[in-house]
């Protein structure tokens, strides 16, 4: 008896180490994110203070947001901007990644494999060093300073990743299936869409995260790109707000843009996050 | 087929965005964020009472050379910029401005106009831009912690020493109130106002007609003592050390800061957003005396090839006129052409008449590597000072400035 | 089925080897758009950066070809080298302070428990925030008046006066890797879970069986084991710390003193600070080998793993 219950004390103790361990940590992790969005809801006087504590102590405001919608041209312009900019890219990544991650794992052409690698090793090249020829190609084709310029600058920065998720997707799906739908007459597209398609949404989704996630946070070549106040993005005004205003920073502002921006993603992440876990662990595997 | 339905999506998704693009028929304007006190109400009031109409941009300071630059190497600059006046040359050397020069010889009073800014806005023998909004430094104190502190709140301090007896006295209030603020890691902004403490002094930065740099002089080992002192003492908060010059009104404006050297355009701001903050505006002295200033500002200038330049004269009309003369003057720029200044001003405050006076002494070092040595954030001015009123090694961050200085110099022939 | 016509007089097989070649041709169609988007913003992009670092190229105006003269600049060129340099020890650094948190919390989570699925998820959650809001956020934090480290700490009385984290060379550089490390330890956690959890259990029992013990396990068992993941995990965390720019840009704006300029960074003010494109292009050649070299050593190092 003496046993069992030193065992099972034993494993209270050892839950209460694992949980003690992992709720510390969690907290860690989730603090700067918790603690960002609530100083978004303070007065604009108060958020200039050190957050200590966090939470608005005179009652919650929606005062730095009201004063971030001031910027510029107003804040949904620029949400709008990064919006379509992001549901572009996502939109064009899925479709070319879709029909590449299919052509690698299923066709044989010749230089096929140096054709994947190239596709691949672009992600070693550092694109902030192409972004002088990059600005100068837009501008012959009339696309410097537009956001379709941005989103397929975007798309190609984010091929490597999605070619090779989509090739890994399609590759775990047994030949088998398809070549019975083979049999029975159907054309490749349609063996594409509609047996293929169903079996790699989980990689679909991956891309599609992970586009939305590149193209709505990134910042340097928007920078560099956008030349229109007008057509900024988010982060690139966030930096504009950052940088102040008169002369001194607003600090509540620049949290609650924080929080706008971090909000579709953590809302996307959470809603999704089985297929983009089960997708990136997909690819990590191959 | 979903497959074409997506497809047709992004198609649309970006056709969509390709027509947002389409071009506005309003003449765009870009200005700088340091600029943002007076130029939207000039711009309303011109298009008030204008048919020509236009609108206007403010880009932040720290990105405004960099967009303009872009921009017009990809065909979609804005048709007029007010940009600083200390890079007119490099733009009007690359061919991007339109030649402004008959448009100027045609204005009865083109003598009258900021020498500075014609000056720099002077290329080759042709004029390329014209004065849109000046600004010098001047050195600001807080009035109601002068008067916390015991100090008389109408003097403001006329030498080094008297800076920093007032601010230790300031200091003394205790709380997080500081003395003197200054920012710490801002190249542009110390070249506005830590310059002219040299100037006043006797001492110079560039040298032989801006082709020499002459950081290692006694007044500029004076400046910087003058300001290690300070710093030392505790009169100047932590976070002036790192401040790039994005938060430099941050402690003034909240009556946290007694003294603080800084731009004219400063006066309008805090008459416009800090109704509360009592201040006085005096001029930034030298070692035992002495006053000095860095006359800056923008230029008005038109991006070259757009057939906009009857466009600009009625703007400029109106800019030099004296309601033009006059909205700038409120808002904190100092008037831009000479012979009705002091009419613009006459209705405002004792402190922009200083402003006015200050700008009228003001120098501006010239140089087509202006940017590199002085603005740039990565570059040697805003490094060594940062090293020499922080750090220990003095003599090192001289030398080491003088020689990366002189570097740039010489490779931009 | 015309090109039936064109093939070789295969009399055997002619109807399947033209599928063939038709299949070839789909197959070449299926991935043309996204060849076409690389060849086009990353191909072309890439020879012309090598062609204007031949080249005195102004932003504005004319470019001059000057042969290989920006090269020889470049090598005397102190301030690339001391970014390079800064940059080296920052990926180092930062990629041995990643894995240090990132294993362990993989073999945390490895085990399904209760609540471990809001570990994970709350490990993972800073990933899925942008480098540009962590910046933004992160910058915050560290300001000496309105964030919370340095007041924070003055509060409970650990300093004696409101520290200016990014005043100093150390605290900069620190407060920095903490806040990548917390922005990216829960990306390299799951891609570390994955291989962990490729793993089978028997080989692991195995292990025990022969009485190994748990870190004998991990050493001979789990970390041969894993080695394509801990590759794939490596490469991506070091490529990314060798480009990284937005938090040294926004957080310490390359300060104090130009001390956390990275080579991005550098190339960055060099191409739109001072508008020598040239120039900038050929630091970015330069970077850009060095990149390539590190990751074919690290390939080696580690053994190919297919496909990447």
């Amino acid at each position: 008896m003496s046993r069992n219950h030193g065992s099972s004390t034993r494993r209270l103790l050892e839950a209460a180490r694992y949980h003690g361990f992992g709720i510390a940590a969690a907290l860690l992790f989730l603090a700067p994110l918790v603690w960002s969005v609530l100083v978004s809801f303070k007065p604009s006087i108060e958020a200039r203070q050190p957050p200590l504590p966090p939470w608005p102590v005179g009652g919650f405001s929606v005062q730095s947001y009201e004063n971030l919608a001031q910027y510029g041209s107003g804040i949904w312009t620029y949400a709008g901007n990064s919006l379509a900019v992001s549901a572009a890219t996502v939109a064009a990544s899925v479709l070319v990644s879709l029909l590449a991650g299919y052509g690698f794992s299923r066709f044989q052409f010749p230089l096929k494999n140096v054709l994947f690698v190239l596709i691949i090793s672009t992600v070693m090249i550092p694109f902030q060093s192409i972004l002088t020829p990059l600005f100068l190609i837009l501008t012959k084709l009339g696309l410097q300073n537009t956001l379709t310029g941005i989103v397929l600058v975007y798309v190609t920065l984010q091929l490597p990743f999605s070619t090779f998720m989509m090739r890994n997707a399609f590759d775990a799906v047994p030949r088998e299936i398809e070549d019975a739908a083979r049999v029975d007459g159907a054309s490749v597209f349609a063996v594409l869409y509609r047996i293929m398609l169903p079996l790699v949404l989980p990689g679909v989704a991956t891309v599609a995260i992970f586009a939305f996630l590149a193209s709505w946070n990134e910042f340097l070549a928007a920078l560099i790109l956008l030349t229109d106040q007008k057509k900024y993005t988010l982060p690139v005004l966030m930096a504009a707000v950052r940088s102040g205003q008169f002369g001194t920073i607003d600090w509540g502002a620049v949290q609650s843009g924080v929080t706008l921006m971090m909000a579709p993603c953590l809302a996307l992440f959470l809603l999704l996050q089985r297929y983009y876990i089960r997708g990136l662990t997909a690819g990590a595997v191959k | 087929m979903r497959l074409l339905r997506i497809a047709a999506l992004a198609a649309t998704a970006l056709a969509a965005l390709s027509t947002s693009a389409l071009a506005q028929q309003k003449l765009t304007m870009w200005s700088r964020s340091s600029s943002e006190a007076f130029m939207p109400g000039l711009i309303k009031a011109f298009n008030d009472t204008h048919k020509t109409q236009i609108e206007l941009q403010i880009v932040p300071s720290s990105e405004m050379v960099q967009k303009y630059a872009t921009a017009a190497a990809g065909g979609s600059a804005p048709d007029f910029v007010s940009l600083d006046l200390v890079y007119a040359p490099a733009f009007a050397k690359s061919g991007t401005l339109e030649d402004l020069t008959d448009l100027a010889k045609s204005l009865p009073y083109f003598e009258h106009l900021s020498k500075a800014h014609i000056g720099t806005g002077t290329y080759e023998g042709r004029i390329y831009a014209l004065p849109m909004s000046a600004d010098a430094s001047v050195l600001l104190w807080n009035k109601k912690l002068f008067r916390q502190a015991g100090l008389d709140p109408d003097k403001g301090p006329t030498s080094w020493a008297e800076i920093e007896a007032a601010a230790g006295k300031i200091n003394a209030l205790g709380g997080d109130i500081r003395g003197f603020y200054f920012a710490g890691a801002c190249g542009g902004c110390n070249a506005f106002t830590f310059m002219p403490l040299i100037w006043a002094s006797g001492g110079d930065i560039l040298v032989d007609g801006g082709k020499r740099a002459a950081i290692d002089s006694p007044q500029m080992h004076d400046a910087i003592n003058f300001y290690r002192e300070l710093v030392a003492k505790g009169y100047v908060p932590e976070s002036a050390k790192t401040d790039s010059g994005k938060n430099f009104f941050g402690g003034f404006a909240t009556d946290k800061v007694g003294l603080s050297p800084i731009g004219a355009f400063a006066i309008g701001n805090l008459v416009k957003n800090y109704p509360d903050v009592e201040f006085g505006v005096t001029f930034i002295p030298g070692k035992e005396g002495g006053r000095a200033s860095f006359a800056g500002g923008d230029n008005f200038v038109v991006t070259a090839g757009r057939d906009n330049v009857k466009a600009a004269k009625e703007f400029l009309e109106f800019v030099y006129s004296i309601e033009g003369q006059t909205l700038l003057a409120k808002g904190g720029s100092l008037p831009t052409r000479g012979d009705i200044a002091a009419e613009a001003v006459k209705g405002l405050d004792q402190r922009y008449q200083i402003a006015t006076e200050a700008m009228k002494m003001g120098r501006t070092p010239s140089s087509p590597v202006y940017n590199d040595i002085f603005n740039s954030s990565t570059g040697p001015w805003k490094q060594m000072l940062n090293e020499a009123f922080f750090g220990d090694d003095v003599d090192g961050a001289l030398a080491k400035a003088q020689a990366s200085m002189q570097s740039i110099l010489d490779s931009s022939d | 089925m015309t090109d039936q016509q064109q093939l070789p007089d295969g009399t055997s097989r002619p109807r399947r080897t033209a599928r063939q070649r038709r299949k070839q041709l789909v197959g070449l169609l299926f991935v043309a758009p996204a060849l076409a988007l690389v060849l086009l913003f990353f191909i072309v992009p890439l020879g012309m950066a090598f062609w204007m670092s031949l080249h005195n190229w102004p932003l504005l105006g004319k470019p001059r070809f000057i042969g290989f003269d920006n090269y020889s600049r470049l090598l005397d060129d102190a301030r690339f080298w001391a970014s390079m340099r800064f940059t080296i020890t920052y990926t180092l650094v930062v990629t041995v302070a990643i894995f240090s948190l990132a294993f362990p919390l993989a073999l945390f989570v490895e085990k399904t428990r209760p609540l471990t699925k809001f570990y994970r998820t709350a490990f993972f959650l800073p990933v899925v925030v942008g480098f540009g809001s962590a910046s933004l956020l992160w910058a915050w934090l560290l300001d000496v008046d309105s964030g919370l480290f340095s007041p924070a700490a003055y509060s409970l009385g650990l300093t004696d006066k409101r520290i200016n984290l990014l005043a100093d060379f150390d605290t900069t550089f620190w407060s920095i890797i903490i806040m990548v490390v917390w922005k990216t330890a829960g990306f390299n956690m799951i891609i570390l879970l994955t291989g962990l959890q490729g793993i089978s259990t028997e080989v692991q029992e195995a292990a025990r069986m022969d009485g190994a013990s748990p870190w004998q396990r991990f050493r001979r068992v789990t970390l041969p084991l894993m080695r394509r993941t801990i590759a794939l995990a490596l490469i991506l965390s070091v490529a990314g710390s060798m480009l990284a720019f937005d938090q040294f840009y926004i957080i310490a704006d390359g300060g104090p003193q130009n001390s956390t300029v990275t080579a991005v960074y550098w190339i960055f003010s060099q191409s739109f600070g001072s508008f020598h494109l040239g120039y900038g292009s050929a630091l970015s050649m330069v970077l850009l080998a060095i990149l390539v070299c590190i990751s074919v050593v690290q390939l080696r190092l580690l053994r190919n793993p297919e496909g990447m």
